[in-house]
Parts: C-alpha cells; structure tokens; sequence
C-alpha cells in the first residue's frame, strides 16, 4: 500500500500547495441497508498534540479497514504528518512521535486529501470518536476547506452496547482489550491503536450477526438505542 | 473527555527503544512489524527471511471467531487459505458415529499453522475447524500462500514434513543430531530387495560337498543355498559348516550335501527391511538369510556384512558376542557397548520403537547368556520357564531398567512344588546377583524370581492369578502393570501360552476387574492442564515432566485394559494397539494416531536419555519442556492430548 501512496503523492507534487480540488472526492454514505457482512468500515485512531480541539493539532493517523467482516492489512493508513512548527513537548512522551520523526511526516494537505480518498467515504469508526471526529473535521476544515461530514460511530458505545454484562473494571480502549486479552502492538501508536479498535469491533460485529443487528442502518439504530439507554440510567 | 490520554508517559529508557526501533523499520508500517514480530516468535516463522514474513504480514487478513464459530468444513469446498493461530485455539472436530457425538482430535494454539494437508493437496479439510474461546486468526491466500511455499526453503519443509507427520520430523532431528559424528546415509528402513542381491549360488540336496565348495571357491562366496525344484529354499551351507564338518571328522567330503547343511534357513520376504533382517540375525545369531517371494522362491541371500558394510551396524556381532560369552565378566563389559550401538542405531535412522524392541532383544540375549553360564556350573536338573514382567514383558526396555522376573515350572513327578522351589531358588538369587553385575538393578520391590512366591508351578501361578484377579485389591492394581505384562525368555513357551489363556479368559468373564482396572488406569493423566498447558510433576520439581509415568503410562495401563478384556495376549503396546484394531475395538485411525502419539513421546525420551549419558548424569525420566524446542514442544503436547482422547474413550466404554 506504500507504494501507492507515494506513487499517488509524486504525481500530485504538480499540483500547487493550496489549490486542491474537493469536489471529486467520493461522497460519505449514510446509514442505510447496506449489510454490515459485506460493507467496508473505516476505524481510525489519531494522536495529537493535547487533548483541545481548538488550540491542538493532529500529528498522525492510523487507519484500518474492515471489510465483509474481516480486517485487510493490506488495506491500512499509517501516517505522520509534517508539522515541524508544533511545540508538542507535552505529548510526545505518550505516543513516542519525537520532531524528528514528524518532519519526515507527509505534507498535511496531501495527507488528507489522500485519507478522504482512501476512506471512500465509508463509515468511520474510532474509540470515543468524539474526540477523533473533532479533530479531524477541523483538520479537514482548516487545511482543505472541506465541511462534508462522514458517519461516525463510537467503539466505546458499541462495546456495551452488544456486552452489557462485561465486567470491564473500566470504560477505556485499555480496559476493553484487556477485558478480550487483546494484544496492543504499541500503545499510543495511532496504526496499533486503530487495529486494537478494529479487532474489538470485529467482536462487536460478529455478535451483532448473531444478535440479529445485520444492516448499517440497524447497527446505528442500536446505537442510538444505547444512548438514550444510558442518558436515561444518568438522571 | 478521553480517558486513555491520561495514562502516565514513558520513561525516557522506552522512548529511546521506541524511537531505535522505529528509525530501524520505518519503511514498514507499525502493524505490518508488530505482525512479523508475532510470527518471528513461532516454528517455522522465526528461521524465515524478513522480506517473506513481511509478504506475510502485508497479505494477511485478520479475523475474529467468537467461542464455538465454525472456522473451517468439509462442505466448504478446497481450503483456500493458510491460517496461523494469533490469539485463542482451533479445535479439530469429528463426528464418532459410534457414539454419535462430537470428538476432538487436535488442538491447535498461538503461532501455530492450518490446514496443511488440505490446503497442499488442494481438497476440502477433513476434520471441522471450530474456535474455542475467542479466537483471532491470521490468514494468507492461497496466491501469498503459493508464493511463500515456492520462495521460503524453511517455509516448504515445514509445510510437507506437517503433512507427512511429525514423526518423521522428530525421528530426522534424532538422526542427525546422531548422524553428524558418523555421516552415513543409509538407512535401516531400506527394503531388502534394494540392496544389491548377488545371484545367489544354489546346489541340489544331492550336490556332494567337495563340488559344492569349489562352486563357491569359484564365485568367491561364503554360502551356498540348497533349493528343491521350484527353487524354494531347503538348506543352507556355509564356510562355517565346512570347517565343523572337517574339525569334527563328520564324513568324506564326497558326502551329499543334505546331511551337512543346515535345514530350513531364515528367510524373509523381499518387501523386509534392513531392520527386521538385523533383528533376526542377531536373534538367532545367523550369518545368512534368504530372502524369498511370495511364492517362498529364493530371490537373494543377504549376508550380515551385507548388512555390515551398509549400515556399519554391530548389532549382529554384539549379539552373538553377548550370547556366546563364557564369563560372566565378558559381558558385564560388553553392556556398555549397548549404549553405543543405540546411538549408532538412532544414527541409522532406527525410530524409537525400533530401538527398544533392539534393547529388549539384547537384553533377552544377556538374560538367556547368564542363565546358560548359571546352567553349566549349577544345573538345578528342572526345566523351567523365566518369565519377565512390566516394560522388559512389554519389550519396551530403555537404558534405564531394573529386574522384574519369575519362574514357572511344571512339577516333575513324585515331587512336591516346595521340594522344587528347594532346588530353584538358589540358582535364581544367584542368576538375580550375576544380572544385577549386568546392569538390571535388582527390584525394589523383590519382583524377582528368587523370590519364592514368584518361583511357582503353573498350578500355583493359575491360582495366584485367580486371587489376583477375584480379589481386586488396590496392591493388585498396583502390580497390574507388572504381572498383566508377562513374556518367557527362556525355557519352553507352551506351559506360559496355557496360563495366559486361563488369564484372559477369567479377565474377559470378570467385568468388575476391568472396570477397577479401567478405573485405575484412568488415574493417571496426561501432564496436560485445562488450557492445554503441561501439568508440571509437583512444587518441588517445578518444570519437570515425568516422561515415563506422565507421558507413557497413560497409554500403557488404558491400552492394557482393552488389550485383557478383549483377549489379546501380546504385551507390547504397539502390538497391543495393532491388535486391538484389527479386532475392531480401536477405529484404525485412532490406533495410528495413538501408536504415534506414543512413539513420539518414547522418541523424546529417548533422546533425553542419551544426551544424560553423553554428559555422564544419572539417568532420569525427567525433562524440562522449556528445553525443547517449539516444535517438540507442540509434539509432545498433541501427544498427550492423543493421551487425554484413549483415556476418553476408556472413560465411555467403562462408564467411569
């Protein structure tokens, strides 16, 4: 997949910095009846400089692709981007990206361009992708000008969601994994996260085959369904 | 709010790792390294090149099956892929229409690989495939599969040897481990008709023996064959011959051949091994054997420096030289060289079930040689059958074994049984003693045949047996391994033949002695905890397995009950399980899966055993499994796992 991105990033050095084309970029789908055994998914994990959407800025993402139910390695986004004017002293301990290793990161604007493209405008999941969804929609915003919003959809809901009964000792991605004993490759590390996240949604999927939840549109629904559940537990 | 930012940072050591690591591999993505990491941690991944592992890693799926999903069936048609175990176990499952329920017959764990018989031969699999616990597996097509196969050298031997079995793996280590200090490659396994088979000399019965011997002064050969007229095989005539017929003035040497040759030659099929030729040589201590077709026509004689000069083998001669010894210290001195030839035996590609069946036999020689020099200095004047007990009863003998051994005897005539005992037992404490010089340490237990209640006619020993078997106290039990294991090695075999049967007879009629037996057998489990881990031995010998009384005996004591109930009389587990599939008790199958199973473990602990003698130790039946290597690790899991499913099956027949 590598290669594809360079080559894709070589012929795009022709074209001007800033003057990127938007308007051909696949359009997001909604959540219809697309079965969810034969749909693509997007599950994304992004590391930043802090924690506010307002003053911080995204510094890597990683991505992985569910499809018909099964993660395709060859189908991944594993990028640093090249923001060498941040002061990201505060960070970098937890994920482990040093200034160094962010200036060899890929020019912002091409880096996004080619995420919308890859994404293909297919349903992104991440782990409390509040915050995820945040960040990269100002991202998007502010560097392409570009305001479409993709579905998103919230691992950290979808879990309980489909284990009500998991003794987790925790709402976290951390505790969730242990709860599988799952194996995270490197913690902090958007591309190992995102598979962490992926690896709990196929779990997630493949009870939601068996509990009858086998559309697009029916997985939101329960979704939807689990908020208001628990907005209700909250008052 | 997101709650996993708030984790304390890294020490600055792990950041300097991470960022060491990264600069290292940074052309690869983080998960397609995390994924090599994984595999480099497994057989056969860990000897591939990165480059094939990173086609690995950049080709595979991952997918997700919740506890109890069907991976893979037969109705799905030819596998497609290749998977490898990344979290969780795939348990194979078949369906026993005997019992009409689900059994299962492997279980595969982390890092370990499937299907790989289905997916070379390109059929459906066999056995179901189904996930236990939740269960995450890697997975290539078969395009990166065929790819691999045809670029990784390691990747294409683990792929065929898994398919043939892994015994052979386990038997190939042996031999090259032994094979390295000798450099040879011929094999015992080799069928007599490849060797190259001179055009034997044969003669008529009435050839006199001078024109007999210048037929063979002319051929330069040391034998000559006598065949009728269909060329079948009557006699055999040797140099030796010759020179007894001279030195003891037998006749003139115009004297028909048949009077001098010796009658009805051994002679063994062409489709024998090299083994089995070696094995009777060095149990009858002849030079020469015929080797006929199925028409019992003389095809080739092979000689034993045939064999010699192939195999540079010296068991013949070890054989005849234990059994031809006259001093007791000769062959005291002799035991060691048994050793040694078991290292060349294993160098020769001899497997483990070979080589014990060889120590028995020259144990058996040694036995029989002691009991002969006892005879000439102190004959008791009674005949007598030595019976041996246990493993040397089930002709399972390793280096490492002690005496169990009795006498039966047929009453002469106006004597009483203790009037014999009288003359008997005295020269079996002394036959004890000189085995003892030997090396068979003597019994702890006195399970010896100085001991004057296993010193008994075969009246007493049938009663003995009926006690043995009506009283079904937990001591019987206790002993069942020993005296329900019997063989004669020395003296006549029918009045042994007649008591077994009587044995076998009141066993099969009594279904509570199987059952207590069953129950007994069943006792002894397989090292193996719930999660396929080893049960380790006690706190005391923390990573020690008990080879022997962990890993054999469960076979041997469930093997052994089906083996009495179902009148089987051999003693010897292999013969047993052979036997028992034959008469339908065991699904063949299971008998080979078993028997390998079996061997495997006995391959091991083989090995153990010579490399403690290498480096001088004492001799144990313990080993480390942390010692091994994975391969053997997973052998001699799957092993006691095939341990676990006999004991199953006990556990049914016997409703335990």
């Amino acid at each position: 997949m590598f290669d594809s991105i360079k080559q894709w990033l070589a012929e795009r050095k022709g074209t001007a910095v800033g003057d990127h084309d938007t308007s051909n970029l696949p359009t997001p789908k909604t959540a219809g009846d697309q079965l969810l055994s034969s749909s693509r998914l997007i599950v994304l994990d992004l590391e930043t400089t802090g924690l506010n959407p307002a003053k911080d800025q995204v510094i890597a993402i990683g991505a992985v692709a569910i499809e018909s139910g099964v993660i395709h390695l060859d189908d991944q986004f594993d990028l640093i981007l090249r923001r060498p004017d941040l002061d990201i002293r505060e960070t970098v301990l937890i994920h482990g990206i040093g200034p160094e290793a962010l200036t060899q990161g890929h020019e912002t604007e091409d880096a996004l361009l080619h995420l919308l493209d890859w994404m293909n405008g297919d349903p992104v999941l991440a782990y409390h992708s509040a915050f995820d969804q945040k960040f990269l929609e100002k991202a998007l915003k502010t560097q392409l000008g570009y305001t479409t919003g993709h579905l998103w959809m919230d691992v950290a809901e979808l879990m309980p969601a489909f284990f009500p009964d998991a003794n987790t000792k925790g709402k976290s991605l951390d505790h969730w994994a242990d709860y599988f004993a799952l194996e995270v490759s490197e913690r902090h590390h958007a591309a190992a996260d995102a598979l962490v996240t992926a690896e709990l949604t196929l779990i997630a999927l493949n009870k939601a085959r068996k509990t009858g939840v086998n559309t697009l549109r029916e997985l939101t629904e329960k979704l939807h369904y689990q908020r208001r559940l628990q907005s209700m537990h909250r008052y | 709010m997101k709650e996993r930012r708030q984790v304390p940072p890294r020490s600055p050591d792990s950041m300097d790792f991470v960022m060491a690591a990264a600069s290292q591999d940074s052309t690869r993505p983080q998960n397609t390294r995390a994924i090599m990491s994984f595999l480099r941690e497994h057989a056969p991944f860990s000897n591939m090149d990165d480059n094939h592992l990173a086609h690995f890693a950049e080709h595979a799926t991952l997918r997700f099956y919740a506890d109890g999903d069907e991976v893979l069936k037969p109705d799905d048609g030819p596998v497609k892929r290749f998977y490898v175990v990344k979290q969780g176990r795939i348990k194979g499952e078949r369906h026993n229409e005997k019992e009409d329920r689900a059994e299962t017959t492997f279980s595969i764990t982390q890092g370990e690989c499937f299907p790989l018989a289905a997916l070379i031969s390109e059929r459906p699999t066999r056995t179901l495939h189904r996930a236990s616990g939740d269960t995450f597996c890697l997975s290539i097509e078969h395009e990166a599969f065929v790819t691999l196969f045809s670029e990784s050298d390691t990747f294409r031997d683990f792929c065929l040897r898994g398919v043939s079995s892994l015994l052979d793996q386990v038997n190939q280590r042996i031999q090259s481990n032994a094979m390295a200090s000798i450099g040879s490659n011929n094999r015992l396994d080799t069928p007599l008709e490849r060797y190259a088979l001179r055009n034997p000399i044969v003669c008529s019965p009435d050839l006199p023996v001078r024109k007999a011997v210048a037929r063979m002064h002319e051929n330069d050969v040391g034998s000559m064959i006598i065949t009728d007229d269909n060329r079948r095989p009557t006699g055999i005539f040797t140099l030796r011959d010759l020179r007894t017929m001279i030195a003891e003035g037998k006749g003139p040497l115009d004297t028909p051949i048949r009077q001098i040759m010796t009658p009805d030659p051994m002679r063994l099929p062409a489709t024998a091994d090299a083994f089995e030729a070696a094995m009777l040589m060095a149990e009858h201590h002849f030079a020469h054997i015929c080797v006929v077709d199925d028409d019992d026509k003389l095809i080739g004689v092979i000689s034993e420096s045939d064999l010699f000069s192939l195999q540079r083998v010296d068991l013949v001669n070890l054989a005849r030289t234990i059994g031809t010894a006259t001093h007791l210290r000769t062959l005291v001195s002799l035991r060691t060289n048994v050793s040694r030839l078991v290292d060349t035996m294993l160098a020769h590609g001899a497997d483990s079930g070979q080589v014990v069946k060889i120590i028995t036999t020259l144990n058996d020689v040694t036995v029989r040689r002691v009991l002969e020099l006892n005879l000439r200095k102190n004959d008791p004047g009674i005949p007598f059958t030595w019976l041996t007990f246990g493993s040397e009863g089930r002709q399972e003998q390793t280096l490492l074994t002690d005496q169990d051994n009795g006498i039966l005897f047929e009453t002469p005539e106006g004597m009483t049984e203790e009037q014999v005992r009288e003359k008997l037992l005295p020269f079996a404490r002394k036959v004890n003693d000189d085995l003892a010089e030997c090396g068979f340490t003597l019994c702890k237990g006195n399970i010896m045949a100085s001991n004057p209640k296993l010193c008994l006619s075969v009246r007493e020993w049938d009663d003995w047996f009926v006690r043995f078997i009506d009283a079904s106290t937990p001591q019987n039990l206790v002993y069942s391994s020993i005296f329900l294991d019997m063989r004669a090695v020395f003296g006549p075999t029918e009045p042994l033949h007649r008591l077994l049967e009587h044995v076998l007879e009141r066993i099969r009629k009594n279904a509570l002695f199987q059952k207590m037996l069953a129950g007994n057998a069943f006792q002894r489990k397989p090292p193996l905890t719930m999660f396929n881990g080893f049960r380790y031995l006690n706190d005391e010998k923390k990573h020690a397995l008990d080879l022997k009384r962990q890993g054999l005996a469960p076979f041997v004591e469930s093997v052994r009950v089906f083996a009495l109930a179902n009148g089987v009389e051999q003693a010897n587990t292999l013969e047993r399980m052979d036997a028992l599939a034959r008469k339908g008790v065991f699904d063949a199958k299971d008998a080979n899966a078993w028997k390998e199973a079996y061997s495997l473990i006995q391959a091991i602990r083989m090995r153990a055993h010579q490399e403690m003698l290498n480096r001088g130790e004492e001799l144990t039946n313990y080993i480390d499994p942390d010692d091994l290597n994975p391969l053997d690790k997973r052998i001699l899991r799957e092993s006691f796992r095939q341990a676990q499913r006999l004991q199953q099956k006990l556990e049914v027949t016997y409703q335990l």
